[in-house]
C-alpha cells in the first residue's frame, strides 16, 4: 500500500519539477497506451482476444471528435466516445458470440478493418480520409491552477487519471462477480454454465468494459491531439499495440501490461524514435514476436515463482 | 449496364480471380498442413512483389523471368517459419495469430525502410499492350497473370493430387499423428509445404506487381482476401480456392464497375467478418 | 420432481435414447444401472441441458426444461458431477466452489454469506485446509470430493450423481454411503449413476435399469439386480 502511495506520489512530479514538454507529452501518451493494454486485458480476462482493438479506440475518436465538434463539451464528447465505443463492441460481441480463440480475434481484426473502411468513405459525416481538424483542446479546470490543467501539463494529469481509473477498474473486476464468471469461463464455458453462469452474458460484459475504457482513451487521444483520422485511430497500430504490451506483460495480471506499455513505449519513443524515426513501430513487433516464442506468460511469469 | 460493359466486367473480374486465388495459395497451404494462420502472409507476397519490382528496375529483363528469382529469396522465410512453428504449442491457430501479427508489423517496417516513397509498379512495356476481342478488349499483361496463375494452380493441384510426397502432405495436413504413425515424414512433408507456399508467395508478388502498385501496408488487404477465400474454399481444398478466387473477383468487378471503387477495402472486410460468423475456419 | 417423458435423443444415426420415461418423487433417492453405452450419461445430458433431445419433454417442479440453457437449468436447482471430475483447473478450489454459491440458485446477497457457505461445504467435503490451493494440485480423491462441493454449490434440490462410489476402496465406499445418507437428510432429491450393488441397496430407494437406450427393468435395487433384464443387458443373453 505503502508502495503504491509512492508510485502515485512519483508519478505526479514530472510536470511539477518542470520536464520538458516534449517529455510530459510522451509520458501522458505512454500513460494512454498503458491505459489501452489494461483494457485489453479485460477483455482477455475472459479468454478472449481481440485482434481489432482499434474499432472501438477509433469509435471513441471518431464519437468525441464529432460531439465535441458539435459544440458540446470535451469532458461531455468523452464520455460520449466512450459510449458510442461500447455501443460498437456490443454489435461485434453479440455477433460473435460463438467464436472463440482464434476465430474471434480474426473476426474483431475484421471489424476494425469495416470502421476504418467505413470512416474513410462516409465523407460526409468523418470527413473521410482526410479526417476531421479544429477538435478543441481540454478545458482548463476552473478550481485548480491554471498551470496544472493546462496544454501538456493537463493532458499528463487526466491521462494519468485515466490509467488510474482503468487499474482500478481492472483490480475491482477481478475481485467481483464479474472477475469470477469470467475466470470460470474463461477456463470452460460449457462447465460454467452448469453453474447457473451465462457465458454470453460476462463476455458482453467484459466487452462493454473493456471498449469503454478503449473509447475514453481514444476520446481523450483526439483532445490531446486535435485532429483525428481513419488510418491513425482506425489502424492497425491501435490494434496492435495493446496486444503486445498486455501480452508482453502479462495476460490477466493487474500491473503488467502497464509496465510493460510504460517500458516499451518509452524505448520506442525516447531512444529508437530520434535515431530511426521509420522504425519506431519495431519494438511492439519484436516484443510480440519474443514472447510468443520464448516467453508465453509475459514479464508476470518471470516476477512470479514457477508454479505446477 | 449495356451488356458489352458486363462482358468486359465479367472477363476482368475472371481474369483477377486467378491473380487472388494465386496469392491466397500459400496461406491455404500453410493453414492446411500446420493449422496455423499466417497474417504476415499479405506482406510477404509484397515483399515479393517489391523483390521483383528491384530486379526488373535493376535488369530490365522481362517480369516472368523473374518469377523464380523472387520465389527463391521468399525460402528462407520458409525454414524460419518451420522453426517458429514448430515451437508454439498446440493448439496453433491463436499464437500462431498473434506471432505472425508480429511478423506483418516487422516486415513493414523493413519495407518501408527498403523502398520508402512512391508506390511501385512493374510496368513493362511488353505486358502494356491490349486486344480488342468483339466486345471485349483483353489487356496482354492481365491475361498472362492470369494464364500463369492458372498454370501454377493446375501444376500444384497435380503435384499434391498425383506425386508421392503431394499425398504426404495431404495426410499429414488431414490427421498429422496418424500420418506420422503411417510412416509419413511429417517433418518433411511440413517443409516442403512451407517452401513451396512461399516460393508461390513470392511469385504471387511478382505478377501482383505487373498489374497492382505495391506499397508497405499493400499486404494487409491481401491477407484478409486470403483468408476469405479460405473460407470459401474450405481448408485444405486447393482447386476450390480457384473457383472462390473467380467468385470473389467477379464480385469485385461488378461492384466496382456498379459503385466505384471506394467501397472496395471495406466491404473485403465485410465479407471476412460475415465469412467467419458462418463458418470459422478454426475453433 | 423430476419427469422425463418418452424422451429420445440421436447422434448421427445412433439412437443413444428411445422413449425414456422417469418420474422421480421428491427426496426420492433413485439409482441408475446399465452397461457401456447404455445412455445414463446421455440421459443425464438431457436433464442438464447440454444435450437437446429429439423427441419428448422433460419437466423439473412443474416447470418444462426441455430445450432450455443450462445456466437456467442449474438456476432452477439441478447440480450434477461428471463420472470424471471437471473443476476449473487453474482456479482455488475456494473459488471453483464460489462460482456456483454465486451464480446457482437462490444465491446469498452478502458477500460474507456467500464465503461462508463455501467453508461450510469445503468442510463437508473435508477440503476446508486445501482452499487456496490450485485445483490442479489436487490428488484424484481430493477432485472428485470437490466436484461434488462444486455440485452441491448452487443450492440443487435435484442432485445428478455419475459413478460416485466407483474406483474406491471398501472403505471409501461406506464414506459415500455415509454421505448419501447425508445428502438425504439435507433433503434432496438423488439420481446416482451406481454400479455396487451394496450401494444401491443401501442408498436408494429403487433402481432403473437402462440397455441400448431404453428403460428395461424398474425396481427395488434386490430385484433388478436379480433379474433376467440386468443379466441380458450385461451379458447379452437373450
Amino acid at each position: 500500500m505503502r508502495g503504491a502511495a509512492l508510485v502515485a506520489t512519483l508519478a505526479l512530479l514530472p510536470p511539477l519539477i518542470g520536464f520538458h514538454p516534449y517529455y510530459v507529452y510522451v509520458l501522458s501518451t505512454a500513460f494512454l497506451f498503458a491505459t489501452l493494454a489494461t483494457a485489453w486485458n479485460l477483455l482477455a480476462y475472459g479468454g478472449q482476444i481481440s485482434f481489432g482493438h482499434a474499432a472501438f479506440f477509433g469509435l471513441g475518436a471518431y464519437g468525441a471528435a464529432l460531439t465535441s465538434l458539435a459544440g458540446v463539451s470535451p469532458w461531455a464528447a468523452i464520455a460520449a466516445g466512450g459510449a458510442v465505443a461500447v455501443a460498437g463492441a456490443l454489435l461485434i460481441g453479440a455477433a460473435a458470440a460463438r467464436l472463440g480463440g482464434a476465430a474471434l480475434a480474426l473476426a474483431t481484426l475484421a471489424y476494425a478493418e469495416l470502421w476504418r473502411g467505413i470512416a474513410q468513405n462516409w465523407t460526409a459525416v468523418s470527413g473521410g480520409g482526410a479526417g476531421l481538424v479544429g477538435i478543441p483542446p481540454l478545458p482548463t479546470l476552473a478550481a485548480v491552477p491554471l498551470d496544472l490543467t493546462r496544454g501538456h501539463t493537463g493532458s499528463y494529469y487526466v491521462s494519468l487519471a485515466v490509467l488510474a481509473a482503468a487499474l482500478g477498474v481492472f483490480g475491482l473486476m477481478t475481485r467481483s462477480r464479474l472477475g469470477l464468471a469470467l475466470r470460470a469461463v474463461r477456463e470452460a464455458a460449457d462447465r460454467a454454465a452448469l453453474l447457473g453462469i451465462r457465458p454470453i452474458t460476462w463476455k458482453l460484459a467484459s466487452f462493454a468494459l473493456s471498449a469503454l475504457l478503449t473509447g475514453l482513451a481514444g476520446g481523450l487521444y483526439v483532445h490531446m491531439v486535435r485532429v483525428v483520422e481513419p488510418d491513425l485511430v482506425f489502424g492497425r497500430f491501435f490494434s496492435i499495440v495493446p496486444l503486445v504490451m498486455a501480452m508482453f506483460g502479462g495476460l490477466h495480471s493487474v500491473l503488467g501490461p502497464t509496465l510493460a506499455a510504460l517500458g516499451l513505449h518509452l524505448f520506442s519513443e525516447l531512444l529508437l524514435h530520434p535515431v530511426a524515426p521509420a522504425l519506431h513501430q519495431l519494438p511492439y513487433a519484436v516484443a510480440l514476436i519474443v514472447v510468443i516464442l520464448y516467453l508465453p506468460g509475459g514479464l508476470a511469469s518471470l516476477a512470479k515463482a514457477p508454479r505446477d | 449496364m449495356p451488356l458489352s460493359t458486363l462482358m468486359q466486367t465479367l472477363v476482368s473480374g475472371v481474369m483477377l480471380g486467378c491473380l487472388y486465388a494465386f496469392v491466397a495459395l500459400g496461406f491455404a497451404m500453410i493453414l492446411g498442413i500446420s493449422h496455423s494462420l499466417n497474417l504476415a502472409h499479405g506482406e510477404i507476397v509484397t515483399l515479393g512483389g517489391y523483390i521483383g519490382y528491384g530486379l526488373w528496375a535493376g535488369s530490365g529483363l522481362h517480369p516472368l523471368l523473374l518469377i523464380p528469382v523472387a520465389a527463391a529469396a521468399l525460402l528462407p522465410l520458409a525454414f524460419l517459419w518451420h522453426w517458429m512453428l514448430d515451437r508454439l504449442p498446440a493448439p496453433r491457430a491463436l499464437p500462431s495469430l498473434a506471432l505472425t501479427f508480429g511478423w506483418a508489423l516487422l516486415l513493414q517496417a523493413l519495407m518501408r525502410v527498403l523502398w520508402p516513397g512512391p508506390h511501385r509498379l512493374i510496368s513493362s512495356p511488353s505486358l502494356g499492350a491490349s486486344t480488342r476481342f468483339g466486345w471485349v478488349t483483353l489487356n496482354h499483361g492481365r491475361a498472362v497473370v492470369a494464364l500463369a496463375a492458372l498454370g501454377a494452380i493446375g501444376a500444384l493441384w497435380l503435384a499434391v493430387t498425383r506425386t508421392r510426397w503431394g499425398r504426404a502432405i495431404r495426410a499429414t495436413g488431414l490427421d498429422r499423428d496418424a500420418a506420422a504413425l503411417a510412416g509419413i515424414n511429417v517433418y518433411a512433408a511440413t517443409r516442403i509445404t512451407l517452401v513451396l507456399a512461399m516460393a508461390l508467395s513470392g511469385a504471387a508478388g511478382v505478377l501482383l506487381a505487373t498489374t497492382h502498385y505495391v506499397y508497405p501496408t499493400a499486404g494487409v488487404e491481401l491477407t484478409l482476401l486470403a483468408i476469405v477465400l479460405t473460407i470459401w474454399a474450405g481448408v485444405g481444398r486447393l482447386l476450390t480456392v480457384l473457383l472462390a478466387g473467380l467468385l470473389l473477383g467477379i464480385a469485385e468487378s461488378l461492384t466496382v464497375a456498379i459503385s466505384g471503387p471506394a467501397w472496395r477495402e471495406p466491404v473485403i472486410a465485410c465479407l471476412l467478418l460475415a465469412s467467419l460468423l458462418a463458418r470459422p475456419p478454426v475453433d | 420432481m423430476l419427469d422425463v417423458r418418452s424422451v429420445s435423443v440421436a447422434f448421427g444415426g445412433l439412437r443413444a435414447l428411445r422413449s425414456v420415461e422417469v418420474a422421480i418423487a421428491d427426496r426420492e433417492i433413485v439409482g441408475l444401472l446399465g452397461p457401456n453405452g447404455s445412455g445414463k450419461t446421455t440421459l443425464f445430458n438431457v436433464v442438464s441441458g447440454l444435450v437437446r433431445p429429439a423427441a419428448g419433454e422433460v419437466w423439473f417442479g412443474g416447470v418444462r426444461i426441455t430445450g432450455l440453457a443450462p445456466w437456467k437449468i442449474a438456476r432452477l436447482g439441478i447440480g450434477r458431477t461428471f463420472q470424471i471430475a471437471r473443476p476449473f483447473p487453474r482456479m482455488s478450489v475456494f473459488d471453483n466452489v464460489l462460482a456456483g454459491v454465486t451464480f446457482g440458485a437462490r444465491p446469498a446477497s452478502r458477500r460474507i454469506d456467500r464465503a461462508r457457505e463455501v467453508d461450510r461445504l469445503l468442510a463437508t467435503v473435508g477440503l476446508a485446509e486445501k482452499a487456496s490451493a490450485r485445483a490442479s494440485t489436487l490428488s484424484l480423491g481430493e477432485t472428485k470430493r470437490l466436484e461434488l462441493a462444486i455440485a452441491l454449490s448452487t443450492r440443487p434440490t435435484l442432485l445428478l450423481l455419475d459413478e460416485l462410489a466407483s474406483g474406491l476402496s471398501p472403505k471409501g465406499r461406506e464414506e459415500v454411503i455415509r454421505f448419501y445418507a447425508r445428502l438425504r437428510e439435507r433433503g434432496l432429491t438423488i439420481f446416482a449413476i451406481e454400479h455396487s450393488l451394496a450401494v444401491l441397496n443401501e442408498v436408494s430407494d429403487r433402481v432403473l435399469l437402462l440397455d441400448q437406450g431404453a428403460v428395461v427393468a424398474e425396481g427395488p435395487p434386490r430385484a433388478v439386480f436379480a433379474s433376467r433384464e440386468l443379466r441380458a443387458a450385461y451379458l447379452g443373453d437373450e
